[in-house]
């Protein structure tokens, strides 16, 4: 393939991305290009994988000639945003006035538009990159912050005017001197000749649609360069290895019903790999040259593993009535995990609302009305967005010019928006946990807690009015901070970036004052009882996860194994619920 | 020439929508601040968020803030603060500032409208 000088790899948590940006930018260095590899991954494990402690400066790696790296922490360039916009003003302004300043740059936004902003500083400053023919970057910014970005009124009056402001734009609104950068760099990410976008998904369904989203979001931006990576495909070594036959199955079935515009994107596949992709042979053969290296040797685990689902369950039915929420990264099994909870407490006796935003959940919810007890309400997220907006702009509608509009309207294309919407939707159904269980499959972040708090003090003091204030607001936060009616449980996979996701979530719901109940483990294949030695190797790598989880962690753990059918809402409930080790 | 300023609280979204409901009130307070330029006064309004300089060089509105983020906002009319804690009427922005209320009057109902009593 004839690369562009910049590269970027995008797709969600755990898919490759960093591996594919090292072995791609590996094999064009081998091939006698100077190339430099940028990671912005918060969760990178950069440094090892080339073998170099990296800093935020090019680093040559030994072993590659033509390759160097850096590393960027995005979520320490937002911290260092944070406390430039906030520190100087420590001591000057009140306690209270800088707290609150503060939670304004402690969302999402603030870490993507700080990432953006050292994408430009890298892109835009032809010193930065003079002496390399390619860069790559394992990051790429969203549809959101792009969209954003080539609002006109983003940088005209509006954030200056009295009107102004936005959600994600607020911490932008400092940078301002960097317009010229900017405006730059998303021109050249929507040039064909000078940018290619590769969108990395495993071959999974629920990963494929989320990269052809992705890739919708691109295209109406303009941005047509774009490239599909599959990686992790796999094939069981001899037929007969239950697990191995259906992950081979479902790998094809996933493929086989590929969305079409993802199908007509050019293609890489990238085989799964028995010992991740640490160290430079091991991107050689990721990238298709040389040989494998050989398997690392068999890591024994001494490891006790967690229980299954069910112990949890049981703890959580003895209260009788309350909200489980399932939260963790897409992908982790949210859906399946929040379905299990609910079937058994139902075969317990229980009445359980089981809430999902799962899109192919209408399609089981037939079978899953015949467990007594147990009712299905399903959230479309694309619904409640779209209802939320109309609420919004009906209400303003009158009263914004052309900018102020379009600036509304992209704020309510946010993720914060969506998050809301569907959380309001989720809140009608949290009050019915008063008398019986409601698991839901969708918790809203620490963040969005915060705001939804500070919007209710801000309608209870400064309004001085609660008219606007929906009911099951003013009675949700008390609840969902009330570790004995509401408890969180922690989705994960035993993987480095998945886990690393999660812990941030700990982290983000800790600062909203909510503690989780327990932590998940989902899709072991250490604990699968697959004899596929690739499967076996993959296996043991979770083990050193599976210990920090335990030891670091979580209060209470479950773990559940790979399980054999696709998961569906109803066909791997039960089997969640008990494992044989 | 009169000159009105506005102390916003830290709001990530001045429109509202990251709450839990858009808020009318403040789609509202910036037309009628709109209407108040066009009425000849100066307007200026600061996020706490994004404009903190302006707050700490205004020793009058930490005091404020020092005995309660609830007063913010704070509007001030050449210096002077006019009101704490609450977003004015288009009708008490208009007595505030010697203007006659004319135009668009705000939808009644609010409860920052004249007889409502709370404010």
């Amino acid at each position: 393939m004839d690369q562009t000088r910049t590269l970027f790899f995008t797709g969600k948590g755990g898919v490759g991305k960093t591996s594919l940006s090292c072995a791609t930018g590996l094999a064009l260095a081998e091939a006698g290009k100077r190339v430099l590899i940028v990671s912005t991954d918060p969760a990178s494990n950069l440094d090892e994988v080339l073998g170099i402690r990296l800093t935020s400066t090019p680093t040559p790696i030994p072993e590659a000639q033509g390759l160097s790296a850096l590393n960027i922490d995005p979520e320490a360039a937002a911290r260092e945003y944070k406390e430039r916009m906030v520190g100087p003003y420590r001591g000057i302004l009140p306690p209270a006035a800088i707290a609150s300043m503060e939670e304004q740059f402690s969302g999402a936004c603030t870490v993507e538009i700080a990432a953006f902003d050292q994408f430009a500083k890298l892109l835009g400053d032809p010193a930065a990159t003079g002496d390399f023919d390619h860069v790559i970057f394992d990051t790429a910014p969203t549809g959101h912050t792009l969209r954003l970005l080539t609002l006109p009124s983003a940088w005209g009056e509006f954030i200056a005017s009295s009107t102004g402001g936005a959600s994600c734009l607020g911490p932008l609104a400092g940078l301002e001197k960097q317009k010229v950068l900017y405006a730059a760099t998303v021109a050249r990410l929507s040039d064909p000749a000078a940018t290619t976008l590769i969108l990395v998904s495993r071959p999974e369904r629920s990963a494929l649609r989320e990269a052809e989203r992705t890739r919708g979001e691109l295209a109406e931006l303009g941005i047509s360069n774009l490239h599909l990576a599959l990686n992790g495909i796999f094939t069981a070594a001899a037929p007969g290895d239950a697990v191995a036959d259906a992950m081979t199955e479902r790998g094809r079935d996933a493929l086989a019903n590929m969305p079409a515009g993802l199908a007509e994107l050019p293609r890489t596949e990238t085989p799964l790999l028995p010992g991740g992709t640490v160290g430079l042979e091991s991107l050689r053969a990721m990238g298709g040259a040389g040989t494998p290296p050989p398997p690392p040797p068999e890591v024994g685990t001494d490891l006790s593993l967690p229980g299954g689902l069910g112990r949890l369950v049981n703890e959580m039915a003895e209260a009788g009535h309350g909200v489980i929420m399932t939260m963790g990264k897409g992908g982790v099994g949210k859906t399946s995990v929040a379905a299990a909870i609910a079937i058994a407490l139902a075969r317990g006796g229980h009445r359980v609302t089981l809430s999902t935003t799962d899109p192919a959940a209408h399609v089981r919810e037939a079978v899953l009305v015949e467990v007594p007890g147990l009712t299905v309400t399903r959230i479309d997220p694309e619904r409640e967005v779209a209802l939320y907006r109309d609420e919004v702009l009906a209400k303003t509608v009158h009263s914004l010019d052309d900018a102020g509009r379009a600036m509304l309207e992209e704020d309510l294309r946010s993720p914060c928006t969506e998050e809301i919407a569907v959380f309001r939707a989720f809140a009608r159904t949290v009050d019915d946990g008063k008398d019986h269980f409601v698991v839901v499959d969708t918790a809203p972040t620490g963040h969005t807690i915060l705001l939804l708090d500070a919007a209710e003090a801000y309608h209870r003091e400064v309004l001085r009015t609660q008219a606007d204030l929906p009911d099951y607001v003013r009675s949700l936060l008390p609840r969902l901070r009330d570790p004995a009616f509401t408890r969180t449980l922690i989705v994960t996979l035993a993987e480095a970036t998945p886990v690393h996701e999660a812990e941030r979530l700990q982290e983000d719901l800790a600062r909203a004052g909510i503690r989780s109940f327990a932590w998940v483990i989902n899709q072991s294949l250490l604990a699968s009882g697959s004899r596929d030695p690739l499967l076996v190797r993959r296996g043991s790598q979770e083990a050193p996860f599976i210990r920090r989880i335990m030891v670091d962690l979580a209060t209470r753990t479950a773990l559940i194994p790979w399980q054999l059918e696709p998961p569906t809402v109803n066909s791997d409930a039960p089997k969640m619920l008990t494992r044989s080790l | 020439m009169t000159k009105l300023e506005v102390y916003d609280p830290a709001m990530c979204c001045s429109t509202g929508v990251c709450g839990p409901e858009v808020d009318p009130a403040l789609v509202t307070f910036a037309a009628d601040l709109k209407w108040v330029a066009e009425q000849g006064v100066t307007v200026q309004r600061y996020n706490l968020g994004t404009e903190p300089q302006a707050f700490a060089a205004n020793p009058a509105v930490v005091k404020e803030m020092e005995a309660g983020m609830d007063r913010l906002p704070v509007l001030a009319k050449d210096g002077h603060i006019v009101s704490t804690g609450v977003y004015l009427s288009r009708e008490q922005l208009a007595a505030k500032l010697g203007l006659a209320a004319t135009g668009k009057a705000r939808p009644g109902g609010s409860c920052c409208s004249p007889k409502s009593g709370c404010c």
